[in-house]
């Protein structure tokens, strides 16, 4: 510790560039994380929505609808049906208004229409599910969500995509500059590398107090980053809460394994914690082997 | 034991550092390297630390034919090896006994041992009370002393001596060359150097080089440039 306090302070200039320059890889990288996140984690929720929802009119018979039911379900297309009764739906509208008695004096469950949720094995099926049950009798209203799944998934593919190149370009430039300033910072210990070399230091011994340094660097970097874009997050958090209304959690597979983003927890916070420190450490690492290498060929 | 079996280096625009150069230097030998610059006496240290490698020919050290192509004990070949120089190559932000205790650290040595053996050089070189001082506040023979101190730490049994006194007085150099009769026996000591006047007092072997070429092999000292 006390090595590489004193190489900072050797050469104060260089360090503080290396740092900036984790820094905003490691920032950036961190929002870009969260937002896809988010994005995934709001696309998963789009996907468990009921894709077709088809409202009968007050007339239908729930024979009627069960035939529908039946039909759609034989066809293969469908993966789930969910009948939703007037009752039921006086359920749901009492539980999403219960906080204004005004509305639920003027609705009684004889005015909520029966419905059928439906979910299709494939997003592909959609547009004949909606067809089909357009065509049968006593229908009210089909709606179907596939165009806004549909652009959902265009746009976290771009966002995904874009985030990729942006990313890529990030820590390609945090490794260029980070390796040119420790080339500088060697450049001045130039004579003692090679004299360690002659009397039998081993390359490892030679890059080790370059790469502590960076190691060092990349976790504070990933520190004050971190602490950074959790003040951020913590300051949008009723933002969130108001845009996300409605939306009870947020979550998306990682390694199979599924990781609540909203509401945000600690653990999400831990992950991208600890994501931006191995982040760190690993640009660090790579930055440093590449410039050492330089002076080992002794 | 170092033998040196028909080696030659050219270097790649041509110009040739040894040419077809024999010798052997025995176990515990004080020996010089004479001759004018560019004869190849830097080329003959470089090859023993393996800096640089013969065009042709091979170097045997202690049976280890370090020239051969499957030879990978480079670093240890180093750790045998104490280096002088003649800019004395010290490391400046680092103490007198850092500096002298780096040789032993790159081996992995723990600190007792190094306390101990630094404290023994200095000794030997007469820098005892200097331990905590900085390069900057030495004088060249004492930054010379550090390094020589450097060299023999350990278990290094080849001290290379690539001009030590180059840079010194003459009373300066006397005072070095001492340290290395203090050595002698100990040692397998090799000298590269001008100074005719320490050749001709140590009445040592010495190899003389000219344009790449061993033109005599003394044994028993003397020459004139």
């Amino acid at each position: 510790m006390k090595e590489i306090w004193t190489s900072i302070r050797r050469t104060p200039y260089q360090s503080l560039s290396a740092f900036l320059i984790l820094f905003f890889t490691l920032f950036l990288s961190s929002m870009l994380f969260v937002s896809l996140t988010f994005l995934y984690g709001t696309l998963g929720y789009l996907e468990t929505k009921p894709q077709v929802t088809v409202y009968f009119q007050n007339k239908a018979l729930e024979n009627q609808i069960f035939k529908v039911r039946d039909e759609l379900m034989s066809s293969g297309k469908v993966s789930n049906i969910k009948y939703i009764s007037k009752n039921e739906a006086f359920n749901i509208y009492k539980q999403l208004n219960k906080d204004n008695p005004l509305l639920l004096e003027m609705v009684s469950a004889e005015i909520l229409p029966p419905s059928l949720e439906i979910y299709a094995k494939k997003p592909i099926y959609l547009p004949e599910i909606a067809e089909y049950l357009k065509k049968q009798g006593d229908i009210d209203e089909v709606q179907y969500e596939k165009d806004i799944v549909d652009k959902l998934l265009i746009l976290t593919n771009t966002i995904r995509k874009t985030a990729l190149i942006f990313f890529s370009y990030l820590i390609l430039m945090s490794i260029v500059v980070l390796t040119t300033t420790i080339l500088f910072k060697i450049a001045l210990k130039e004579s003692e590398i090679t004299l360690l070399k002659l009397i039998g230091a081993t390359n490892f011994y030679i890059r080790k107090p370059y790469i502590m340094e960076s190691l060092f660097l990349g976790t504070t970097a990933s520190i004050l980053s971190f602490s950074i874009f959790s003040l951020i997050t913590l300051y949008l958090r009723p933002f969130l809460a108001s845009y996300l209304k409605g939306v009870t959690s947020l979550s998306v597979n990682i390694f199979n394994y599924p990781l609540t983003v909203w509401p945000l927890n600690p653990l999400f916070f831990g992950i991208v914690f600890v994501s931006s420190l191995i982040f760190g450490a690993v640009i660090a690492t790579v930055a440093s082997y590449i410039a050492t290498n330089k002076y080992l060929k002794v | 034991m170092i033998t040196f079996n028909k080696v030659t280096k050219k270097f790649p625009l041509g110009n040739t550092a040894l040419n077809d150069v024999s010798f052997e230097i025995d176990d515990n030998e004080l020996i010089f390297l004479v001759g004018p610059s560019g004869a190849g006496k830097t080329t003959i240290l470089k090859m023993i630390t393996q800096e640089l490698k013969p065009t042709t020919g091979s170097i045997i050290i202690d049976d280890f034919d370090i020239t051969d192509k499957n030879f990978s004990q480079k670093i240890n070949l180093r750790r045998k090896i104490g280096i002088i120089f003649q800019d004395f190559k010290v490391l400046i932000d680092k103490n007198v006994f850092e500096n002298v205790a780096v040789s032993l650290k790159v081996v992995g040595a723990d600190y007792s041992l190094i306390k101990s053996e630094v404290k023994r050089v200095l000794e030997l070189v007469g820098l005892t009370k200097k331990e905590k001082v900085f390069p900057l506040q030495l004088s060249a023979g004492e930054l010379q002393r550090v390094a020589i101190a450097r060299a023999v730490i350990g278990d290094r049994n080849i001290i290379m001596a690539d001009e030590p006194t180059g840079n010194l007085d003459p009373k300066t150099s006397w005072d070095i060359m001492k340290i290395f009769k203090k050595l002698e026996g100990k040692r397998t000591i090799i000298i590269a150097t001008h100074n005719t006047d320490i050749v001709n007092s140590f009445q040592k072997r010495v190899l003389v080089l000219k344009e790449g070429k061993i033109i005599k092999d003394l044994r028993k000292g003397g020459y004139e440039l």
